[in-house]
């Protein structure tokens, strides 16, 4: 082996000092240094062949990861529908504003905590709030989502300015809504806010994203849907640090859908203000005004006072007027006019008369005696509100002067007499055939059933059977009956139509950014009240004479411009008794004019009121003289016949 | 003349020159648009390129031997160097690195890796078939790990496991026993729990995210899914030079240095790709034959120890491109964006044209083609004691 041993002595005199073995450590050398050689090879066809995977096998799906880094579809948020009054006028307006959005794939996590706290500072929100929603929205990290609204210009600004140190964070432009006119339509329209926590998942299953605002009260909420219309979506190119380059492709959104009312904004807001100057004469006063037009159940105003601005929920709103809100005890939140649940009094004892009439209990010219007081054998006294009686009482006398007596009679029966009454059974079929008990189905959310009350219900809420007294006072609108104002009012307009009970409208139509009717909703019947054409001519003619007659007792409801049709009511409640020994009472007038042929039906609540006589009637009458005329009426006070909130009938 | 000829081995110089123009090349689509001039880094890369190649020329005509000489003294100076950049150097992503000296930035550690190799190669030519002996080859760790130690606490675990392979490619030549390999091997399992507890929360992030690392994509974990996906999304044929939203829309970070493989990936696409890997390939493997054909010791360890320099880092870069290796901070040699490494790496490359050029007449001149003999050589089986 000559050439080792020549290659090996060759090696020595460049390297000093080396001591050689021969040709054994050469050759190891050489195998070694082969060896080598073969790792490199081996793994450099390793990356060889992972590219080979990457770049040939799998290329499509990574060629796909690319498109998803670059590409970015998001939702177009449509534009929230307008609410338009009868005459077309807008009740809310959408006011631009800078709202930060944030796409949670851009914001490294471990650069969350900074991104919110500088966030929170630059835009006033929570940090809590802003972790909650990023850490919502990361369940689809690609969705760029709305953290704040209605930020200031400046902040704005600085945001955009900051971009570098704020990855994932964008400035856009949306809406605020902006109601027009807050107080009088703010329980109509109610407002919109962010999502509730609670109900997140009831609205992510409707498309809507948590971090948009939606209605939460009012026409707001109960045409949420059709006013939010339905999301577009754009996809656009982006770079690393989620900046829009261009758009590739987009699709319109549809925009929300418009309501128009049955309302006018003139109307609501005079009625509302004549209901608000009659209250203005007493301390802490509220009460409910609703106006219907009998033909076709639309409402004309609905108002409840007191009221709200809505604009109040609004961002930027006073935090201590939602507190003032919160806490009076008078539930200014409350749309009392639908949801507020209150014995009807007098005015529900045309619902017991037709039952008398239809069940034939009595005749319409039977005479039942009224001494002021009914004592039964077991020793409870019922009595009339005048305690001199009222004398030989028929059903014409019964209703126009409220004689309480009478209807004790035909409902419970009189143990003195052989009269046996139609009995409560009979009487909670009425009530419901004349809508109480349920909810009347205005397009408004909250309402309230109310209580027809019966023996089942009274002895498995209370644990009490049923007696004759309790059949008495739900005659005549007390005791357990409890209704709402939109209730009554819709039963006097089934009066004055000719018994035609309907569903109240307040949405006439829902139509589109181009004016074309989508849908017009229905003029419905929920129901004919079960009283004959002659018997509801002698209710009319009764409820003519308790406005329009000598002793009548809606009186103070006269009005000069249209014959008024109505029904009184005084309804007591569990309270302190005043100094004449009297318990608190509502009160209430409800009726319809022009009694002939009437184009309007009404219901007037005076909460806590006194006596529906001199509280609820005039204002009644000034509401009446308003749809007449079109003018205000005087003020209650500037009236000749004005009456003091503090006179009592004797 | 011929030795001069000899000094131009193609199978070097081509891909070098190829590289280090693939290098410039997918430099000139990374900038910003608002770098102009010098301030351009491919333009700055060209410089260097330039510096890099005179210093290759250099080294090239110099006799390797030479570099007997200054050994100690460039260990000795480049170890004083790398503690020195410890101890006052700028910091620069949470690391100090390096020197910046009016316009030039020393980075020793780069610097350092030649020196290693010299001082470590003399060492273990005068020791000869000593390295056989545990004493030795600790000693030649020892050497090896004192530089290895101070970038670790710089910190930059890359060009410390730099030193280590280079270390293990050498002894491993120059006749280290098998078994031999299980002391550090120990060594490194059982300091693997102390290194875990002292190692920089940056390393252990990236050692997670290598194993999973759509663990926090956003995170530590991103820049290795998005060299992926640009590397996946080059197709065969690739997006194109200076196409490639994954680059040009910057997802992919770190496009000059650390993931320039990934950018070259998706622009050039698989033959590209393929062409860095098979340049480098060809480099190597003549390096290894010029160590196996080096006329001495020293010259045979240094060419192998410059072998292990350049395949450990374009092995672990390229693989960490790949998704292959976890994320080390180490550049991919000549086509990185970098000062000192790129001159450091071309005047290594001149050395080994030095090496190759000064190498005796070789067996092949005589028995034809070179490895057909050494295999033959091999069977010959010489350890058997000469029969008489």
């Amino acid at each position: 082996m000559a050439v080792n041993g020549d290659q090996t002595g060759q090696t020595a005199p460049g390297a000093p000092g080396t001591k050689s073995d021969g040709g054994a450590s050469a050759n190891r050398k050489l195998r070694r240094g082969l060896i080598l050689g073969g790792a490199v090879l081996a793994a450099n066809s390793a990356l060889a062949g992972r590219l080979w995977q990457l770049q040939v096998v799998e290329t499509e799906t990574y060629q796909e990861q690319a498109a998803r880094n670059r590409l970015r579809t998001e939702p177009v948020r449509p534009v929230r529908g307008i609410v338009f009054d009868r005459n077309r006028e807008p009740l809310v307006r959408n006011l631009p504003e800078f709202g930060v959005w944030v796409t949670p794939a851009d914001v490294p996590k471990s650069r969350e905590g900074s991104i919110i706290a500088s966030l929170a500072a630059l835009t006033g929100e929570r940090p809590d709030d802003l972790r909650f929603k990023l850490s919502q929205a990361r369940y689809d990290p690609g969705r760029p989502v709305q953290v704040a609204g209605d930020v200031q210009r400046d902040s704005a600004l600085a945001i955009e300015e900051r971009r570098h140190d704020l990855p994932g964070v964008q400035v856009r432009s949306g809406i605020r809504r902006q109601y027009l006119h807050g107080d009088a339509f703010g329980h109509m329209l109610g407002f919109v806010g962010p999502v509730p926590a609670e109900s997140l998942e009831e609205y992510q299953a409707l498309g809507v994203g948590f971090d948009e605002t939606v209605g939460l009260a009012g026409l707001e909420r109960q045409f949420q849907g059709a006013l939010r219309g339905t999301d577009g979506s754009r996809k656009v190119e982006i770079d690393a640090l989620g900046r829009e380059l261009n758009e590739i492709e987009s699709e319109a959104p549809v925009e929300g859908r418009h309501l128009v009312l049955t309302v006018s904004v003139r109307e609501q807001r005079a009625i509302r203000e004549i209901l608000a100057r009659h209250l203005a004469l007493r301390d802490a006063g509220a009460g409910v005004a609703v106006v219907i037009r009998p033909e076709d159940g639309s409402v004309v105003a609905l108002a409840s006072l007191p009221d709200y601005d809505n604009n109040a929920f609004g961002a930027g709103g006073d935090p201590s007027v939602l507190t003032r809100l919160v806490t009076d005890p008078r539930r200014p939140l409350i749309n009392h006019a639908v949801a507020g649940l209150y014995p009807p009094g007098s005015s529900y004892k045309v619902i017991a008369a037709s039952a008398a009439l239809e069940t034939g209990i009595v005749l319409p010219q039977t005479k039942i005696r009224c001494d002021g007081q009914l004592v039964l054998p077991t020793g409870w006294a019922f009595n009339d509100w005048l305690p001199t009686g009222h004398g030989m009482v028929d059903l014409h006398r019964g209703i126009s002067e409220s004689c309480n007596i009478y209807f004790y009679n035909i409902s419970g029966g009189n143990p003195y007499t052989n009269l046996t009454g139609f009995g409560n059974r009979r009487l909670v079929e009425f009530e419901r055939a004349f809508g109480f008990g349920e909810a009347s189905g205005i397009d408004l959310p909250g309402e309230a059933a109310g209580l027809v009350p019966t023996a089942e219900w009274k002895q498995g809420n209370l644990g009490q059977p049923w007696v004759t007294g309790d059949t008495y006072h739900a005659a005549i609108g007390q005791g357990l009956v409890q209704v709402t104002p939109l209730q009554i009012a819709m039963m006097y307009s089934a009066i004055g139509n000719g018994g035609r009970l309907l569903r109240p409208r307040l949405v006439d139509r829902i139509v589109d950014t181009q004016g074309n009717v989508l849908q017009r909703l229905p003029v419905s019947e929920r129901g004919q009240l079960p009283v004959s054409e002659g018997h509801l001519r002698l209710l009319r003619n009764a409820l003519l004479e308790a406005v329009n007659g000598r002793n009548g007792t809606g009186k103070y409801a006269r009005s000069e411009f249209a014959v008024v049709a109505g029904k009184t009511g005084t309804a007591e409640y569990s309270g302190t008794r005043d100094s004449h020994g009297k318990l608190p009472s509502h009160a209430w007038f409800a009726g319809y004019a022009p009694a002939e042929n009437p184009e309007y039906a009404f219901a007037v609540l005076v909460r806590d009121g006194g006596e529906g006589a001199f509280a609820a009637a005039p204002i009644a009458r000034d509401i009446i003289d308003y749809l007449m005329t079109g003018e205000m009426p005087p003020l209650p006070q500037d009236r000749p016949d004005f009456i003091p909130p503090t006179r009592r009938l004797s | 003349m011929t030795d001069a000829l000899r000094r131009f081995d193609l199978a070097i110089i081509i891909p070098a020159i190829a590289l280090v123009s693939a290098g410039i090349l997918i430099l000139s689509t990374t900038g910003d648009p608002g770098q102009t001039g010098l301030d351009h880094k491919a333009v700055q890369q060209g410089v260097f390129v330039a510096i890099g190649l005179a210093a290759a020329l250099v080294m090239a005509f110099l006799d390797y031997r030479l570099l007997n000489a200054v050994a100690l003294p460039a260990f000795i100076g480049g170890t004083i160097l790398v503690a020195a950049v410890v101890v006052f150097g700028d910091a620069n992503l949470g690391a100090q690195r390096w020197f910046v000296v009016g316009p030039i930035v020393i980075q020793p550690s780069e610097i350092m890796k030649l020196a290693a190799i010299v001082f470590l190669a003399r060492y273990l030519a005068r020791r000869g078939e000593g390295v056989r002996s545990i004493r030795t080859l600790l000693l030649s760790l020892l050497i090896m790990l004192v530089p290895a130690a101070l970038v670790f606490i710089q910190p930059d675990l890359g060009s410390a496991l730099v030193f280590v392979a280079i270390w293990l490619a050498m002894v491993f030549v120059a006749g280290a026993r098998w078994w031999h390999a299980l002391i550090p091997a120990g060594m490194a399992l059982a300091a693997f729990p102390f290194a875990w507890f002292f190692a920089q929360d940056y390393m252990r992030e990236r050692f997670v995210a290598f194993l999973d690392p759509s663990s926090d994509p956003l995170g530590a974990g991103y820049n290795v899914l998005q060299a992926r996906i640009s590397i996946g999304s080059g197709g065969w044929w690739g997006q194109g030079i200076g196409q490639g939203t994954q680059s040009q829309l910057e997802f992919l970070r770190v496009r000059d240095t650390d993931f320039i493989f990934a950018v070259l990936g998706e622009q050039l696409g698989f033959v590209g790709a393929l062409g860095v890997i098979l340049f480098f390939t060809i480099l190597l493997a003549q390096a290894v034959i010029i160590s196996i054909r080096a006329r001495d010791d020293f010259g045979r360890y240094l060419a192998i120890g410059i072998a292990g320099m350049l395949f450990f880092q374009s092995f672990v870069n390229i693989g960490m491109n790949v998704g292959l290796m976890p994320v080390t901070g180490i550049t991919l040699p000549l086509l990185s964006f970098g000062r000192n490494s790129l001159v450091v790496t071309l005047a290594a490359i001149g050395i080994l044209l030095s090496i190759n050029a000064h190498r005796t007449a070789a067996p092949h001149r005589q028995q034809g083609v070179w490895w057909v003999s050494s295999v033959r050589r091999m069977a010959a089986r010489p350890e058997s004691p000469p029969r008489p």
